[in-house]
């Protein structure tokens, strides 16, 4: 790190002063920004080391381990077992991946990143039109939303669509709907994920609300004043004002849930029937989780976790693209 | 990740919706216009639906936790009457008060550890121009996308051979890499907001690096800090794939890996189970809100504004 103040000058004009165009510092900061060349290194250091060692290395393993046969005798022994390509061929010509797991990832993460960020945009409109006290009160609220662990969360939804006791059985009950006892939604694909999409919109709209409500803010009142004189109603001043204006708001809510809803994991898991008991209703994550802790074919695991980190980046590439255009400067 | 990811990483004073913090201020955001009484009422029908969504789970979690007869609840809004019967049993069978401490031990590790590193590697992305800083930028930033999912596998075996699977130290490490990248985004933008001027002020005073580094740059990050302890407290806190994968030792378990637990030997006893939930959610639903009113105070003083 840097030295202390009377230590003597080095000059080294190449470093730090040609590279941005900002107004000239003082002469006696000058002279400590050119001594202080190396300090970002060693202030980043840590981070990287943590990073690389714990994040970056795993995933070159990761890598690694797909073109294996990686069972429980390789863990034990250390081994290699050098397969090429054959579990990426084995899952790619299942027609499992196709039919089930497949649709099951893109179709979950299509309607959850939808009603998230319909749900969450139209709390943002209407945090605006409260007034203070309101505003705040339901900020609160929606804070809880957003503060619940997803393992509690996941358990008190299945708790409320429990087959025997849950409320909502309950109530359907009592009106006559269905009869309490023969109703399990949690084994079937639709129903199954229709409780999920539920548990993962209410954990994420908040997000969504907030980012959004505070892209609202930005928006100068002048615009919408011109537009409410030229007789525009809501509706045609939310689609050519607001939704312009804070678009970029928009890129980067729908792409960042679109991140989060591929590679959902603990709300599926702990459903019932989530941990590889139904085989319908698994996604990409818990496909690959299973397939190497319950089946024990980590070779296998880490082909299917390499397969869903490629359908990620793309998507990142997407999202970093977005932010750069955003802000010129990172 | 799994868990509230709070805040966009390009503002980080996104969730400070009501402080009066100087952009909103000096942008002149839309005042709610007078509405009519119909739009009151349909302001009031929105809030009123928004509300019940909103905090039914919340709700029914914990009137369930109290619930003498929870089971045969059904759809009642009430709780058939009070009782602590249901915590006691996920004391004392359950075994909770010690997963619990493994949780807030991790938890604390977690906060201590990456509030140093992200704050030293924030410091360096904002305030230094070097090569390769845009590099590492985009670094942290793609490395977020990283799915959980990919990283068990490999890291399950790394912590295998390092006979650290059944450590806490060893899943406190693991879960600093996970908040860390965050960490440094959300930093980057409060160091960022730091005036030079500030900075150069105490150069001129004649302080060095470090005395400057403490004395005026620690506490104008210090909303900051709170901001990312919230966020890598509740990932450890929350964090349930790898505490499950790594921990087989019963008294190692987390709360989280607990709960999984206890519903599996205690599935349709849902009194306990919910009283279980409540204690996992509420640390973190206060220290959400705490932090809230923290990071707004912090901002609204305009320590950050300089």
């Amino acid at each position: 790190m840097a030295t202390e103040a009377p230590a003597p000058r080095r000059p080294r004009p190449t470093e730090t002063a040609g590279k941005q165009s900002r107004p000239p510092l003082p002469p006696a900061a000058a002279r400590r920004a050119r001594r202080r060349a190396g300090a970002p290194w060693l202030l980043l250091a840590p981070a990287l080391l943590a990073v690389a060692g714990l994040l970056l290395w795993p995933l070159t393993r990761v890598l690694w381990m797909s073109v294996q046969d990686y069972g429980l005798p390789e863990i034990v022994s250390g081994d290699t077992n050098y397969v090429g390509l054959d579990n990426y061929t084995e899952i790619l010509g299942d027609a499992y991946l196709w039919q089930t797991v497949l649709p099951n990832t893109l179709g979950f993460a299509f309607a959850c990143v939808a009603l998230t960020v319909v749900l969450g945009t139209l709390v943002a409109l209407l945090l605006q039109r409260l007034g203070p006290l309101w505003r705040t009160i339901t900020g609160s609220a929606i804070m809880m939303a957003w503060a619940m662990p997803a393992v509690t969360g996941t358990y008190v939804w299945i708790w409320l669509f429990d087959p025997l006791s849950g409320a909502v059985v309950g109530g359907l009950d009592s009106l006559g709907v269905v009869d309490a006892g023969d109703t399990n939604w949690f084994t079937s694909r639709l129903g199954f994920y229709a409780i999920a999409t539920l548990n993962v919109v209410h954990h994420s709209f908040p997000f969504v609300a907030i980012t959004v409500f505070a892209g609202l803010l930005t928006i100068p009142k002048e615009l919408h004043e011109a537009a409410i004189v030229d007789g525009a109603n809501a509706w045609q001043r939310f689609w050519s004002i607001t939704v312009p204006t804070i678009k970029p708001i928009f890129m980067v809510v729908i792409i960042l849930s679109t991140i989060w809803d591929f590679k959902v994991f603990v709300q599926l898991y702990l459903m019932p029937g989530g941990s590889g008991a139904n085989r319908d209703v698994l996604n990409l994550g818990v496909w690959s989780y299973v397939e190497s802790f319950a089946q024990r074919q980590y070779g296998m695991g880490s082909a299917i976790a390499v397969l869903l980190t490629l359908l990620l980046l793309g998507v990142t590439v997407v999202y970093i693209r977005t932010l750069f255009k955003e802000s010129e400067e990172l | 990740m799994t868990t509230p990811s709070a805040l966009t990483p390009a503002n980080p004073t996104a969730d400070a919706e009501d402080s009066p913090s100087g952009d909103r201020s000096r942008r002149r955001p839309a005042k709610p216009v007078p509405r009519s009484p119909l739009g009151r009422v349909g302001n009031a029908v929105a809030v009123t639906v928004l509300m019940v969504f909103t905090v039914l789970p919340v709700y029914w979690m914990v009137t369930t936790a109290f619930d003498p007869r929870a089971n045969s609840r059904g759809s009642s809004p009430l709780p058939s009457g009070f009782t602590l019967d249901h915590f006691r049993f996920v004391f004392d069978e359950g075994g909770f008060g010690p997963f619990l401490l493994n949780s807030l031990l991790i938890a604390i590790g977690t906060v201590l550890l990456a509030g140093l590193l992200a704050l030293l590697a924030a410091v360096a992305v904002a305030r230094f121009v070097f090569r390769f800083r845009t590099a590492v930028l985009v670094m942290v930033l793609i490395i977020q996308m990283v799915p959980l999912e990919a990283l068990v596998i490999p890291l399950f075996v790394q912590m295998r051979n390092l006979e650290m699977l059944n450590s806490l130290l060893g899943l406190t490490i693991v879960y600093l890499a996970f908040s860390l990248p965050f960490a440094i985004w959300m930093l980057r933008g409060f160091v960022a907001a730091v005036p030079k001027e500030v900075e150069e002020a105490a150069y001129l005073d004649g302080c060095g690096w470090p005395r400057m580094f403490r004395s005026v740059l620690l506490p104008l990050v210090a909303p900051g800090l709170i901001a990312t302890s919230v966020f890598s407290f509740i990932v450890a806190w929350n964090e349930f794939i790898f505490a499950f994968t790594f921990l087989q030792d019963e008294s190692k378990f987390t709360a989280a890996v607990g709960l999984h637990r206890f519903f599996g030997q205690h599935t349709n006893d849902w009194g306990p189970v919910m009283a279980g939930s409540t204690l996992i959610t509420l640390p973190v639903l206060v220290f959400f809100v705490l932090a809230q009113r923290k990071l707004s105070n912090g901002l609204a003083a305009g320590a950050v504004k300089g």
